[in-house]
């Protein structure tokens, strides 16, 4: 590696725990985060923000929430898409409702919720396993796209059923609406994440996290050493879900800021955030945030490469974005189940010895 | 550590009439028998006797249909596996049920589980309460790794390691949730010379400096014989004998059972 | 006879034609889980890829339908020796969620090449089956499509052949002894590969005789994948194990969605026919894990 970890011993328990045990590497994550918070606001225009960066971030959160369940608890769901949706339409009736609520609190009340409806679908999983939870799921996922779409009061009686997010400030800065600058908009996505990210990492490393695992892993023996399957499911459930809600709160108040709901948060979302979760490496908080990154710009790229490129109609390009889509799930399953994070962690080890190869 | 005489006490677990059937095999009928505190019990027979159904009912896995157990003092038929963790019942397996996908250390720190308790919020924030908790059990787990001298592999993905290792891991997670009862499910299967003696050791170990009453399966004789303080003996469900190793070793129900003598006419 | 009652039969018959269609994908399913312990999310879409190509090659090659059905036949057995290749035999005895993430990804995979082959526009699929309605039931106030009965004989036919074939022949023994567990199978001698071509041929075989149903009845278009998401609740009621359990799971779930939407759909809302299905599947899970079928997975430690 470019720099060498030996003579770095950790003389308590309480160093050898911590995230980055490594002194270089928590300069180099100090690196990553200045650069996120104070370079790249000053770089972003419009496009960046909507392309890229936002819907990385939002997409990250999303994939958190579902490794948490899927990758630390075991429990596969293909619901993400309809729990995105809980999370999209609690923000919008909060914020319709109660205009001078604050933002943040709106999204944090509106992952709260989600969390309720994650507890409540995932009761299921209690009696059911493998792939018949999966089924359970999808009657979560099938019901609340329904549910958004027949229930007036949802998207308040608007005649087309989309909604929209009104023009909304956090301590004077303009989040939502036309006025706001995408740097800022950034921001706030950018803390959110940050914030959550280093709650779930503290989360998986202590006692929940590992009762999350050993339910995972033997579920049988799990019980025989006290763990409780009812509480391990539904608190993996209910933290799974007020991640995927936010995101989904995010996903529509700062990111879309007008969605339909079989539009935005129909099977195929939930089938993404599962691949961004598989890709990047189950079991893995920072597998969650490589895999999003890869499935949110690979289709950038590819679109650019063969639309502007090489001139490809569009149409084509999608249908190659899902080829591509399926190769790559394929490719990971086969080469390296545990992702992006495994093979960055195979990476350090080789680079570790460089140039020596063994 | 100091050694503490050992004294057998009094009855801490009792079975009495146990029967259990699947559909319509009968793996156990009418089996009584006790565990007095602080001994080592083994419970022996040949392949398919209930020996692993018996344990399976004491920890609460299996539900008897008859017959009742006393923990304790405390009179029950049926109970779930983790109450039986809760009151200090605990086990290893024949075929070494690790979470295989974690290491060594956040496999003994989940035998801390049922210890630990602070909620949720301090969790999140890994500060204050949660990691003093954190770093108390720590201590302990890293106490029972020293005993256990399994400091090198501390870091190693479970499903990596060895068979053996493994099984002492398992040993170290079920010493982690410092029971009173010890259920050890053929702790030596698998093992060579060295290994079992070393296995041997650390069992003995375990009753004598931390008074832990241990109930034992295994094949082994000459492990049964040597630590053993009593001995059941149980074949096609049903107790053939109850004594003291030298008692057993002279039963002639025991000598057949294990030899083979025919049961029926024509069997070899 | 009074009209609510003829309307009831109607909505009953109709349901259960409904069922029928959907049994035939529960059918490939039902093939591929029993002989190889892999849950085929792809089933839907190789069902649509099956009916793409079949249009494709009988609009673009001009050939009579008996012979596009051939060759198409003979496409699907090709697919099933490149997913076998390609896929399958680098995952042997993995986790099963493992395979079944695979499937999903087939599933993409199939979706995009069909695009690409034969473009996503909405085709028209004749290959000669019975137009219009069962004359004598319509002359009793009900519509009954000839297409439907035909698909129903097809079924009960497939089913028959399939029951046979896994009961009595040597192969269907070894596909059976594939699903319990592939390493015994292989020390047994049993070529896993040549099983699963087998096996995924069959199913692809089955798959476009779903699609030809399918997409005679409306059309070749993409919904057609989704039909394998359907399958889902038809399996679970069935057991994913039972040839006879994926038949009447379908007409259970057929029947019973019609129902559904007919009789509770003023009090609840329309359109719960998306749901109702899965609904109706989770609480059965509830109930009888296993399905009506299947058989009941004891865990031992």
């Amino acid at each position: 590696m470019l720099y060498r970890e030996a003579g770095q011993f950790k003389t308590s328990y309480d160093t050898d725990q911590s995230i980055f045990p490594i002194r270089q590497d928590r300069w180099v994550i100090a690196l990553y985060m200045a650069v996120a918070i104070f370079a790249v606001p000053l770089m972003i225009n419009d496009y960046w923000a909507n392309a890229v960066l936002l819907p990385l971030l939002i997409y990250a959160m999303a994939a958190l929430g579902l490794n948490i369940l899927v990758g630390y608890c075991g429990q596969i769901s293909l619901g993400t898409g309809g729990f995105m949706a809980v999370g999209a339409f609690a923000s919008f009736k909060l914020t319709t409702a109660f205009p001078e609520l604050n933002l943040i609190i709106v999204l944090l009340l509106s992952g709260c919720i989600t969390a309720a409806v994650g507890v409540l679908f995932g009761l299921p999983s209690l009696r059911i396993k493998g792939f018949y939870l999966a089924v359970a799921t999808l009657a979560s996922q099938f019901f609340l796209v329904w549910l958004f779409n027949k229930v007036e009061w949802f998207y308040n009686y608007n005649a087309t059923g989309q909604i929209t997010m009104p023009p909304r400030d956090v301590f004077g800065f303009q989040i939502t609406g036309p006025e706001a600058k995408p740097a800022i908009t950034y921001l706030f996505a950018l803390g959110f994440i940050m914030i959550f990210g280093l709650i779930a990492k503290n989360i998986v490393r202590g006692r929940i996290g590992r009762m999350w695992m050993a339910i995972r892993d033997m579920d049988i023996a799990a019980e025989l050493i006290g763990v409780r399957p009812l509480m391990a499911k539904m608190s993996a459930f209910a933290v799974s879900s007020f991640y995927i809600g936010v995101a989904g709160g995010l996903y529509f108040t700062v990111w879309l800021g007008a969605a339909e709901v079989t539009e935005a948060f129909d099977i195929n979302q939930s089938f993404l955030v599962l691949f961004m979760v598989i890709v990047g490496g189950l079991g893995s908080i920072l597998g969650s945030f490589l895999g999003a990154a890869f499935l949110v710009l690979m289709p950038i790229l590819l679109k650019n490469f063969m639309v502007d490129w090489l001139g490809v109609a569009a149409v084509t390009a999608k249908h190659v974005e899902i080829t591509l889509m399926g190769v790559l799930i394929i490719f990971f399953l086969i080469v390296e189940p545990h992702g992006f994070a495994r093979l960055w962690q195979i990476l350090k080890e080789k680079l570790r010895l460089w140039p020596f190869p063994y | 550590m100091t050694q503490i005489e050992r004294v057998i006490g009094d009855t801490l677990l009792k079975v009495e009439n146990i029967s259990l059937g699947f559909g319509g095999v009968q793996a156990l009928s009418n089996i009584s028998f006790d565990i007095k505190e602080h001994e080592i019990r083994a419970i022996i027979g040949p392949n398919g006797a209930g020996k692993t159904s018996m344990l399976n009912v004491i920890n609460g896995f299996y539900h008897p249909q008859e017959g009742a157990i006393t923990f304790k003092g405390e009179v029950r038929r049926t109970m779930r596996p983790h109450e039986a963790a809760k009151q200090g019942i605990a086990r290893t397996f024949q075929n070494v049920a690790l979470f295989k996908g974690m290491s060594t250390l956040d496999n003994i720190m989940t035998g801390r589980n049922l210890r630990m308790s602070r909620n949720i919020f301090w969790q999140m924030l890994y500060l204050g309460p949660a990691r003093r908790e954190e770093m108390e059990h720590r201590h302990r787990v890293e106490e029972i790794i020293d005993f256990l001298e399994i400091q090198a592999i501390r870091r190693v993905p479970v499903g990596k390691l060895p068979y053996g290792l493994q099984k002492r891991v398992e040993l170290a997670r079920a010493l982690a949730m410092e029971p009173e009862l010890l259920l050890l499910d053929e702790p030596m299967a698998g093992m060579n010379v060295e290994e079992k003696e070393d296995m041997c050791r650390f069992i003995l170990d375990v009753n004598e400096q931390f008074g832990t009453t241990i109930a034992l399966i295994e094949h082994d004789m000459g492990v049964v014989m040597d630590i053993s303080d009593r001995v059941v003996v149980l074949d096609y469900g049903r107790k053939l004998a109850d004594g003291t190793p030298d008692e057993v070793r002279g039963n002639q129900d025991v000598i057949d059972a294990y030899l083979g003598v025919p049961h029926d006419e024509g069997e070899a | 006879m009074s009209d609510s009652l003829l309307y009831f039969i109607e909505v009953t018959i109709g349901g259960l034609l409904a069922g029928v269609m959907y049994s035939l994908v529960a059918l490939g399913f039902v093939l591929i889980f029993k002989a190889s312990g892999i849950f085929n999310f792809a089933q839907g879409v190789m069902a649509l890829f099956a009916a793409l190509t079949l249009v494709g090659l009988m609009e673009k090659l001009g050939v009579p339908a008996w012979v596009a059905i051939i060759m198409t036949v003979g496409v699907m057995i090709l697919l099933a020796w490149l997913i076998e290749r390609m896929v399958l035999q680098h995952l042997v005895n993995q986790d099963p969620i493992i395979l079944f993430m695979a499937t999903i990804g087939l599933a993409y995979v199939l979706e995009g090449i069909g695009d690409l082959m034969w473009g996503s526009d909405v085709k028209v699929l004749n290959v000669g089956l019975p137009d219009g309605a069962v004359d004598w039931l319509y002359d009793f106030n009900i519509y009954v499509t000839k297409l439907e009965l035909v698909a129903a004989a097809t079924a009960a036919l497939l089913v028959a052949v399939l029951a046979i074939f896994f009961q009595k022949t040597r192969i269907g023994r070894a596909l059976r002894a594939v699903a319990d567990d592939h390493q015994a199978a292989l020390s047994v001698g049993i070529s896993l590969r040549t099983i699963w071509v087998i096996v995924w041929s069959v199913s692809g075989i089955v798959a476009l005789v779903a699609g030809i149903m399918w997409g005679s009845s409306s059309g070749v278009q993409f919904s057609l994948s989704l039909i394998a998401l359907k399958a889902l609740p038809v399996l679970i009621l069935g057991g994913f194990t039972s040839i006879p359990g994926a038949i009447l799971g379908g007409l259970i779930i057929g029947v019973g969605e019609k129902w559904a939407e007919i009789y509770l759909g003023e009090y609840i809302g329309y359109a719960i026919e998306n749901w109702f299905a899965y609904v109706l599947a989770l609480a059965f899970l509830l109930i009888r894990p296993q399905g009506l079928f299947g058989e009941k997975i004891i865990e031992r430690v």
